[in-house]
């Protein structure tokens, strides 16, 4: 069953970065997948669409809940950052207030690797962030603010 | 969230986080000078300072009991023997900062491995100690007057032999084995024996001085000896041989850049530098002399003035400013407040981190 839901979050990737412009070979590259699979996947073929609603619901999830679900389906990091990355529907933007000390948690509470410490202060690199405000709830100085960004 | 981890040895631990890098905050009990700056500089209020004041007095006066002490002397008990200072592993982020601030190298966070002394983003204090090996004559008297113990003076003696040579012989028809000469010998090179049909006299040549006095006491003008030196001069003397020679070291976890090595040095070789400048002062009104200070001080920078004579009374502490770094320890065990010492200039690297920044302010008064 995770394996369904799996290949629902790669479908629903796999069309994502088709709007992006991503030719098959490219998608399938990204995904880690072979190239005839990403096909059927983009013609309509051989997923059931029940896995690909309840891989939608799980993107619809709050950050942290979809980033949880993510990685227990996917039990690997690497991919479970990449399906994050690509699916999900909200940016965000991240400060890091001069209160920083420079300890390094976030760094280590960061799954999508958004965080690292340069000159004694955390550097964030929005465009990774999930925002599921692990870091912020592990800084002992709240010097985290994550915003989400709204588009009209 | 990833725990630390907390590996206690005597008065020693270790609190530890592994992730994708591996932090570890290393506290050293016996270099600590309990000055406090730890406690607080630590951002999220993990560490708490013990009770040093009664735990110095246990460590130094186990035998001694001083009379006045009341106020310490209360709190004493026999098994009072604890870390200097506490972290609470469930609190301590591993920021570092306690260890950035740490005067001395008592707490020291290590990212994978390296110091962060090492580490270039973060401050160190601009402090060092030194003895220069060409200027040192290996007098020892900075290893003695080190508070800390930290320094060790090797040294290499000329050979006595090079120093002083002669000539000595005993004539054994003239020898009545009587053990003046052994009696006299200031260097101990002559043994007699004088049991009857044993009779015998023997002289160690590697001890003797040539200093004569066995031939001018012998009774029987048995010996004859002659001092080279005397006799020719000294020009055939090597001075090269008479060299004293040596090495220094200073152990740098237990410095604290007080500077006695350099007060007491007769020569240039020893200088230092301290990471603090500022003044201490005593109020003399506010002082019971009960010795907390001198205990805790890690510098020998307090002591009491030598009695005048029997029945004077140490009426109060005094200060001695070259001496002392700063640190504030005493100021803090200090039961009555007689004590003010105040931090005016910090000298460390520079630092781009705002709160870092704003830690070490806040440590200069």
């Amino acid at each position: 069953m995770p394996k369904h839901i799996a290949s629902g979050l790669k479908y629903l990737a796999a069309v994502k970065l088709k709007d992006a412009g991503k030719s098959h070979q490219e998608i399938a590259d990204e995904l880690d997948v072979d190239r005839s699979t990403i096909s059927h996947y983009l013609n309509g073929r051989n997923l059931s669409w029940n896995s690909i609603d309840v891989a939608r619901t799980i993107i619809e999830l709050c950050p942290p809940d979809f980033l949880k679900m993510a990685e227990a389906i996917f039990d690997e990091p690497e991919q479970s950052r990449k399906i994050v990355n690509i699916c999900r529907e909200r940016d965000f933007e991240v400060i890091i207030e001069d209160s920083c000390i420079g300890c390094g948690l976030c760094v280590n509470a960061c799954t999508m690797r958004a965080i690292k410490l340069e000159s004694l202060k955390a550097h964030a690199d929005s465009i990774q962030c999930c925002g599921c405000e692990l870091c912020s709830d592990d800084c002992p100085t709240n010097s985290i603010k994550i915003l989400e960004i709204e588009y009209d | 969230m990833i725990r630390n981890l907390k590996e206690v040895k005597d008065n020693n631990f270790d609190i530890t986080r592994s992730a994708e890098e591996v932090r570890n905050l290393s506290f050293n009990d016996h270099v600590c000078l309990g000055c406090g700056i730890c406690e607080s500089t630590c951002p999220v209020e993990a560490i708490t300072l013990n009770a040093i004041a009664v735990d110095a007095r246990h460590r130094i006066s186990n035998d001694v009991y001083f009379s006045g002490h009341e106020k310490i002397a209360q709190n004493f008990k026999e098994d009072f023997d604890v870390q200097r200072i506490s972290i609470d592993e469930s609190k301590c982020v591993l920021c570092g900062m306690c260890s950035g601030l740490c005067p001395v190298d008592a707490l020291v966070l290590t990212i994978d491995g390296t110091p962060i002394k090492e580490i270039e983003a973060y401050p160190h204090y601009n402090a060092f100690s030194d003895i220069d090996d060409d200027e040192c004559i290996y007098c020892k008297r900075c290893e003695i007057a080190c508070p800390r113990d930290a320094i060790v003076i090797e040294r290499v003696l000329p050979d006595r032999a090079d120093l002083v040579t002669g000539e000595i012989q005993v004539d054994d028809d003239e020898c009545i084995y009587c053990g003046v000469c052994q009696e006299l010998c200031p260097a101990e090179a002559i043994v007699v024996d004088q049991e009857t049909g044993k009779e015998s006299i023997v002289i160690d040549k590697d001890a003797c001085v040539y200093c004569l006095v066995c031939k001018k006491a012998c009774p029987t003008n048995a010996i004859k000896a002659v001092c080279r030196s005397c006799s020719y001069g000294e020009y055939d003397l090597d001075p090269a041989k008479a060299v004293v020679k040596g090495n220094s070291v200073i152990d740098s976890e237990l410095c604290v850049f007080c500077g006695w090595c350099e007060g007491v040095c007769p020569t240039d070789a020893a200088k230092h530098k301290k990471p603090f400048e500022g003044s201490i002062e005593i109020d003399d009104e506010k002082c019971q002399a009960c010795g907390a200070c001198v205990d805790i001080c890690g510098c020998n920078a307090l002591a009491f003035p030598v009695s005048s004579g029997p029945g004077s009374r140490m009426e109060h502490v005094i200060a001695n400013n070259d001496y002392c770094v700063k640190c504030k320890a005493c100021a803090k065990a200090c039961p009555n407040g007689a004590i003010t010492v105040k931090r005016t200039e910090i000298d460390h690297t520079p630092i781009s981190s705002t709160t870092w920044k704003e830690a070490l302010d806040a440590i200069k008064d």
